[in-house]
């Protein structure tokens, strides 16, 4: 089988990317390692910010539902519950599906493969009760398990803040939530929303060590100096059963790697990614990124980054028109302004980073 | 915050309404265990209070998922006598037979 | 402040089972990339690819080497990049 254009993740960015694909008769492929579309949206509990254009007011969850009912009604072919295994010359896709191996040849492939939560090191790191924050919320707000009865929560970025008010939520108790850095790293907004539920913001503070035989039981905590090192004698043992890892995502880039991208390492969009410019495209020809697999943001963000880049492969599929490029331009211009707040300061200094090396 | 909790699930919530299958049963280590079907494997185990998916290769400490989106390979389990099945990402049918690997 | 002990029950690589001690017992032996420490001990040759672990081993490898991650070099990833069974190719 050989379509026009092969998209890797069928999260924000890659969903959208396949309904601008479908939207100029490009025969597209969008293929999903999880039994269901919508990647991280799917347990993305909290109402959207941004403009109307945007999905704001909605919850991540049902931005989900929409995408999902609109690639539904197109002619996008969709694969779930299969692994690309790699990316081979002339664009063969290496696809795992149902315990069989094949090839799906593509003119163009989109990489959006989100990203993975970053691991810590701690005595009993490996615990079981010691999970990533993401997949607590995949967890609780997707399946409706009950995570644990008393939560830590390690990382004051915005995901560790959404994800202990989540924790509030389903009713698991939050007493602490730990930071090594001396200050909160996500928004006061979220923080005070957590603190006024109760929860104590340690800064300057780390854990040390899960406690327990076979499963969490508690942890140990201490205070750390400016080297981030533990300080003798602050250590205090508190009792959880659940300990949450929130210490950042770094782009999931591994089909990168292998096809050959030229790969930036860029710490204020999670680490190495495969370079690319403005319009998604990498220095493979045809080859294009979007969402956290060009650098860590958000679901908004990478909706926009998926259209990007889908009409970077529409130019390249059916040849560039004024149309296609006044249309992305325009797009370019959302994204510059959703990243031109406070908020985005970081994110917005690595993308420098990245468009300054040619 | 008003959430209810039953039998290791959330019954009540504040802002989600869970769509869940149909109740089964299926066996964990010889014993019968229920949850609901299509959820993964290992959000039925540990609604039911299992943690521990296996025991890790050179010191046999107890392991459970991490991830939960099939990226860090914690949670495979031998499933209806396949081995090395991701149990975060494999939905849960009636009967099944999940065991911890033998290594 | 910390016993030799505790350093024994930090997990880097949690497929192959390595703890952060080995893996800097490793690196001061003269194992200095990534690939080096994967053929002695089996780091990120796991189930899992490195997905995990990879990311932890290159900062011990900064740290340890005194160098900046981005100045070492990368593991080669090949595919298949997630192992595959044997039985599907049949």
């Amino acid at each position: 089988m050989r379509y026009q254009l092969g998209i890797v993740g069928g999260g924000p960015a890659g969903m959208m990317a396949a309904l601008i694909g479908d939207r100029f008769g490009i025969k597209t492929i969008l293929i999903d390692d999880n039994p269901a579309l919508g990647g991280q949206l799917i347990k993305q509990t909290h109402k959207f910010f941004g403009s109307k254009d945007h999905y704001c007011g909605y919850r991540g969850f049902q931005i989900g539902s929409i995408l999902r009912e609109e690639i539904a009604k197109s002619k996008v072919e969709v694969i779930t519950s299969a692994t690309v295994t790699g990316i081979y010359p002339g664009f063969i896709l290496g696809l795992h599906h149902k315990e069989r191996y094949q090839e799906v040849g593509c003119d163009a492939v989109i990489v959006a493969t989100g990203a993975k939560e970053k691991f810590l090191i701690f005595e009993n790191n490996d615990l079981p009760g010691v999970y990533g924050a993401g997949a607590v919320q995949t967890l609780m707000n997707v399946y409706g398990v009950f995570p644990g009865r008393r939560a830590l929560m390690i990382g004051s970025g915005n995901i560790g803040l959404i994800v202990t008010y989540q924790l509030l939520q389903a009713g698991v108790e939050v007493p602490f939530l730990v930071e090594i850095l001396p200050e909160i790293g996500g928004w006061f907004v979220h923080a005070a929303k957590i603190a006024r539920a109760g929860t104590r913001i340690l800064t300057s503070h780390t854990i040390i060590s899960a406690l327990g035989e076979e499963e969490v039981e508690g942890a140990v905590i201490a205070k750390v100096d400016d080297q981030f090192h533990p300080v003798s004698g602050s250590e205090v043992t508190i009792d959880v059963d659940l300990i949450c890892l929130a210490v950042g995502l770094s782009p999931l880039s591994d089909l990168l790697w292998q096809v050959g991208c030229r790969m930036e390492f860029i710490p204020e969009l999670g680490g190495y990614l495969a370079w690319h410019n403005e319009r998604m495209e990498t220095t493979v020809p045809g080859l294009y990124v979007a969402g956290d697999v060009a650098g860590i943001e958000e679901a908004t963000t990478a909706m926009l980054e998926g259209k990007v880049a889908a009409i970077s492969a529409v130019s390249h599929l059916l040849g560039p028109s004024d149309e296609l490029s006044a249309m992305q331009r325009e797009i370019i211009r959302e994204l510059d302004d959703l990243r031109s707040g406070d908020f985005s300061q970081v994110v917005s200094r690595g993308l420098r980073r990245l468009y300054d090396r040619p | 915050m008003s959430a209810r909790i039953s039998k290791g699930y959330i019954t009540h919530h504040p802002i989600i309404e869970f769509k869940r299958g149909k109740k089964v049963k299926f066996f964990f280590e010889g014993q019968v265990l229920e949850g609901y079907e299509g959820e993964p494997i290992a959000a039925a185990l540990h609604a039911n209070g299992i943690k521990v998916l296996s025991y890790s290769v050179r010191y046999q400490r107890p392991r459970g998922f991490f991830c939960a989106v099939g990226k860090c390979a914690s949670c495979l389990m031998e499933v209806d006598g396949r081995e090395n099945v991701m149990v975060c990402m494999e939905p849960l049918r009636e009967g099944m037979r999940v065991r911890r690997q033998r290594r | 402040m910390k016993s030799d002990f505790s350093e024994e029950k930090k997990i880097v690589c949690r497929c192959e089972d390595l703890t952060a001690a080995e893996i800097i017992k490793k690196i001061k032996e003269g194992y200095h990339t990534f690939d080096e420490l994967k053929r002695v001990i089996r780091c990120g040759a796991g189930m899992c690819q490195g997905r995990t672990c990879r990311d932890l081993i290159m900062k011990l490898l900064a740290q340890h080497l005194n160098r900046r991650i981005e100045d070492l070099p990368h593991p080669t990833i090949r595919p298949p990049i997630k192992p595959i069974p044997l039985k599907s190719f049949q």
